[in-house]
């Protein structure tokens, strides 16, 4: 069926609109929750089915990329801009993950977001949310990635700022839209300097440009595109030093959280980097700063996560250090593995995620971990998916986690394309950490006796099918995602990087050091929280100051505000406002009128209202005119 | 006769009351009339008597005799701009001279035509300056209206 | 000096003294007469040239300015006499309404 690439992209599209129209203030809530939640969820299961339909049609084409164009964008010059769509076993991956997760994220909010007074908005976001997914990761040509790339960042600001009654949410989506855009500079002058060499901005053409190493691939600096393309996704991707926008954006709804910031928009760096990795291969010296960038991202967010007293905040900090984990693996070459990392990642961190929208919904709104506990018995669905996407985080061997995070773990370390010892010692050090504060998490949540108030405990019930439902095959997929062999999978079309004959023999020896971190996670975690509350506090009170850096996070937004923030509002007021606008231009505007009027004063003094006077002048007149006649006498 | 022309337009100059000014006016162009006589155009020299002296010059003097000017004994003869009106004439005067004594001697000495008679004259009105007839016709209705309206605004003011 | 020349200049004369009596006189009606004066001086030069040339268009335009000067004196006089009504005085310096 023709156009199929472009529907599944078009679709979510028009759940915005009609959801938009008529489920909002704007259409005077004309359809009730069920219909804008039916609608909201109906079109990105379509777009699903359709996917699964194109992943067909490709798997029958042999996996030969199948090449839409849809329409000439522009035509300036010679110069032409198709709107083309482009799939590939990449792009299939991601658009399963987009859509299939998307959608059960979807279904989990009609039953989140129930008696909300803005549902259709809800809903109408969400799927104006997808629809740009789509368009960046189906888009061909880096243009139509961009056009996605921005309009998830709309959507994230939308939907961060959802409650925007409460001044900080807003000022959350602010700050992520901000951020956001400060990375995305670097990724139009990465575009520019591409589309200068090739003349087209076609992904597919660039790649195959630099794998063959021919032609225009040649006259660009491979690394310098490489970072600055790399710039865009530490905003996108939330690494440093453009990660603080995430752990704010858990002001918005915790079904956003789980698909935006967690499952599809926040991976889209990664994808951008796979999906050019051709230009990576070539540019070892951007390699190895994504590598270092990657994985001191990943532990220092662990470090921050460690302390955090907010079940979302948690989630937050972890979901930068899995990204660090994921740009590790891009880092040295192992393209195939990040995308592994990205499917498991989508699977356990939007169940972990939903999960605590589980526990919030529950607990009627409490958010802190502190005042929570023993929920075990009292929430047991909740509580096993919780428990089992936890398990997969920590990478406790044969769930999904464990899979991905140990072959990332192993091209750390033997990777000829920039694996190092010490890259694979952090990033191990950081996965015993992820173990750590998970199940720190897990346990305070809901083992232990409770510390919930009295009557929160009295309200605190299972959520409802539509949620439980999803959180069931969510855990699913973490416990068995892991077979899906995506690495080999996409070897074909991305090969993973060789591995230093040296070092081969060690593969077993860091599978089990890999286990052991796991499990040491979890004794760690069970000691300190599983017992009695003196422990974690005299550990708290023996490292008072490191306790208060972490719970701080490095006080990095309060540098950034003194740094950046606070000189570049300075500048704009004292600079731009009263300088430059009200002296410069009003000044001037002001200033030509005042010449005008005065000259006009003067001048007018001429007409005295004196006929003498003016017949003298007629006289002068003549006299002068005489004497003009004579030039040529 | 242009001596007498001339030393009457001086006069005008000079003269304190308007009525003595007018009778300077009247001789001035009486003499003026003189001269086109002399120069042989007799019809235009009878216009001039006629049109200017007849009519002009006596509503001219019927207006000085109805306003009854006086003037007071210190009031001043000439305006402000005196000296710079004198030299400024001067001036004129001096450049027109000049223009005329070194004007081309062609122009002063083209054979003149017989001077032409009235007959000539009308026939030309009538033949190739006949729109400038209509206009005059039409110029003086114009005038006849203005005149009107000056008076029904001289009648709203004063009543 | 030629006949001509000389009433050409007497014309120049007449006209020059004319407008140097609209700078000078401050009494409105010694203006208008001034004004005529002007008229008359162009008058004596037309007449001087189309005699000179035998050219009848001349005479033509003499007669025009006759009708020109009818009706300006028509005209100018009424006004004078509003003028006088309302300022109570024929000093032109003082009809400076008009001013800036």
């Amino acid at each position: 069926m023709p156009h199929t690439l472009a529907l599944i992209a078009l679709l979510p599209l028009v759940g915005f609109l009609v959801n938009g129209f008529f489920a909002t203030a704007l259409g005077r809530h004309r359809t009730n929750e069920r219909t804008a939640g039916l609608i909201g969820s109906a079109f990105p299961l379509a777009a699903f089915a359709l996917t699964i339909k194109a992943f067909f049609d490709l798997q029958a084409g042999g996996f030969a990329p199948i090449v839409e164009p849809l329409y000439r964008w522009a035509l300036i010059g010679t110069s032409s801009f198709e709107i083309a769509f482009y799939f590939d076993r990449l792009s299939a991956i991601m658009t399963l993950v987009v859509t299939g997760v998307g959608s059960v994220i979807h279904i989990y909010s009609t039953g989140y977001m129930h008696n909300d007074k803005s549902f259709g908005r809800f809903f109408a976001y969400l799927n104006l949310f997808l629809f740009f997914m789509l368009l960046l990761v189906l888009g061909r040509s880096m243009l139509v990635l961009f056009v996605g790339w921005e309009g998830v960042g709309l959507a994230s600001y939308l939907l961060i700022g959802f409650w925007f009654d409460d001044l900080a949410n807003a000022k959350a989506g602010r700050k992520a839209f901000i951020t956001n855009r400060i990375g995305d500079a670097g990724f139009l002058l990465g575009m520019f300097l591409l589309y200068r060499a090739f003349g087209t901005l076609d992904m597919d053409t660039i790649n195959s440009a630099f794998v063959s190493g021919t032609g225009a691939a040649l006259l660009v600096p491979a690394s310098l595109v490489g970072l600055l393309l790399f710039v865009g996704a530490t905003g996108k991707s939330a690494q440093i030093p453009l990660y603080v926008w995430l752990p704010d954006a858990m002001a918005g709804p915790t079904p956003v959280s789980a698909l935006i910031h967690a499952a599809t928009m926040v991976t889209a760096g990664v994808y951008l980097t796979a999906r050019m990795s051709g230009i990576y291969m070539m540019a070892p010296e951007a390699s190895q700063v994504i590598a270092v960038v990657g994985v001191l991202t990943a532990f220092f967010a662990a470090t921050v996560a460690l302390v955090q007293t907010d079940i979302k905040k948690v989630l937050a900090y972890s979901t930068v250090s899995q990204l660090g984990f994921m740009f590790l693996a891009l880092g040295v070459g192992a393209y195939g593995v990040a995308i592994f990392h990205v499917v498991t990642h989508a699977f356990f961190k939007a169940c972990l995620f939903l999960g605590a929208g589980s526990v919030i919904h529950a607990l009627g709104g409490e958010q802190d971990i502190r005042k929570m506990g023993g929920l075990r018995h009292k929430i047991p669905l909740t509580f096993w998916t919780f428990a089992i996407a936890t398990a997969a985080i920590a990478g406790i061997p044969g769930l999904a986690g464990f899979f991905s995070k140990d072959e990332i773990l192993w091209y750390a370390f033997a990777s000829a394309k920039g694996g190092a010892p010490w890259l694979w010692g952090v990033a191990a050090l950081t996965a015993l950490m992820t173990a750590f504060y998970m199940f720190r998490l897990l346990w305070l949540t809901f083992m232990g006796a409770s510390r919930m108030s009295h009557e929160v405990e009295h309200h605190v019930h299972e959520s409802p099918l539509s949620m439980t439902g999803v959180l069931m095959l969510l855990a699913l997929l973490s416990a068995g995602g892991g077979y899906i062999a995506i690495p080999h999978f996409l070897e074909p079309q991305i090969p993973l990087p060789p591995i230093v004959e040296s070092l081969e023999h060690y593969e077993h020896t860091l599978l089990y050091v890999s286990i052991v971190l796991a499990f040491a996670g979890l004794g760690l975690a069970v000691f300190m929280f599983g017992g009695p509350a003196s422990r974690p506090e005299g550990i708290k009170q023996a490292m008072r100051p490191i306790h208060r850096l972490l719970s701080g996070k490095y006080f990095v937004d309060e540098l950034y505000e003194r740094v950046i923030v606070k000189p570049l509002a300075w500048f704009s007021d004292v600079v731009l406002l009263r300088g430059g606008d009200k002296m410069l231009l009003d000044g001037s505007l002001h200033g030509l009128a005042s010449l005008a009027q005065r000259t006009a004063s003067v001048v007018s003094r001429v007409q005295t209202g004196s006929l003498h006077v003016y017949a003298l002048l007629v006289m002068v007149g003549i006299v002068g005119a005489l004497l003009w006649s004579w030039r040529h006498v | 006769m242009g001596v007498i022309a001339l030393l009457s337009a001086v006069l005008m100059l000079v003269i304190r009351e308007p009525m003595r000014v007018a009778l300077a006016l009247i001789t001035t162009m009486v003499m003026l009339g003189g001269i086109y006589g002399l120069l042989g155009v007799h019809f235009i020299a009878a216009f001039q008597v006629l049109i200017y002296v007849g009519a002009v010059m006596v509503f001219m003097v019927y207006v000085i005799m109805l306003l009854e000017v006086r003037e007071a004994p210190g009031h001043a003869r000439y305006s402000r701009w005196l000296v710079p009106g004198v030299m400024a004439c001067a001036t004129l005067i001096a450049v027109l001279g000049i223009s005329v004594y070194r004007s081309s001697a062609e122009v002063l000495t083209a054979p003149g035509g017989a001077p032409f008679s009235l007959t000539q004259f009308s026939t030309l009105f009538l033949s190739e300056y006949w729109l400038e007839f209509e206009l005059t016709s039409v110029f003086l209705v114009a005038v006849i209206v203005a005149a009107l309206a000056v008076i029904k605004v001289s009648r709203r003011a004063h009543g | 000096m030629d006949k001509v020349q000389l009433l050409l200049l007497l014309s120049g004369a007449l006209f020059s003294l004319g407008l140097l009596g609209v700078i000078v006189r401050r009494n409105a009606l010694v203006m208008l007469m001034c004004l005529e004066l002007m008229l008359n001086g162009v008058n004596l030069s037309l007449v001087t040239f189309s005699q000179q040339r035998g050219d009848a268009a001349g005479a033509v335009l003499v007669f025009l300015v006759f009708v020109v000067a009818t009706a300006e004196i028509a005209l100018a006089i009424p006004i004078v006499l509003l003028l006088v009504r309302f300022k109570r005085s024929m000093d032109i310096d003082r009809y400076s309404d008009l001013k800036g």
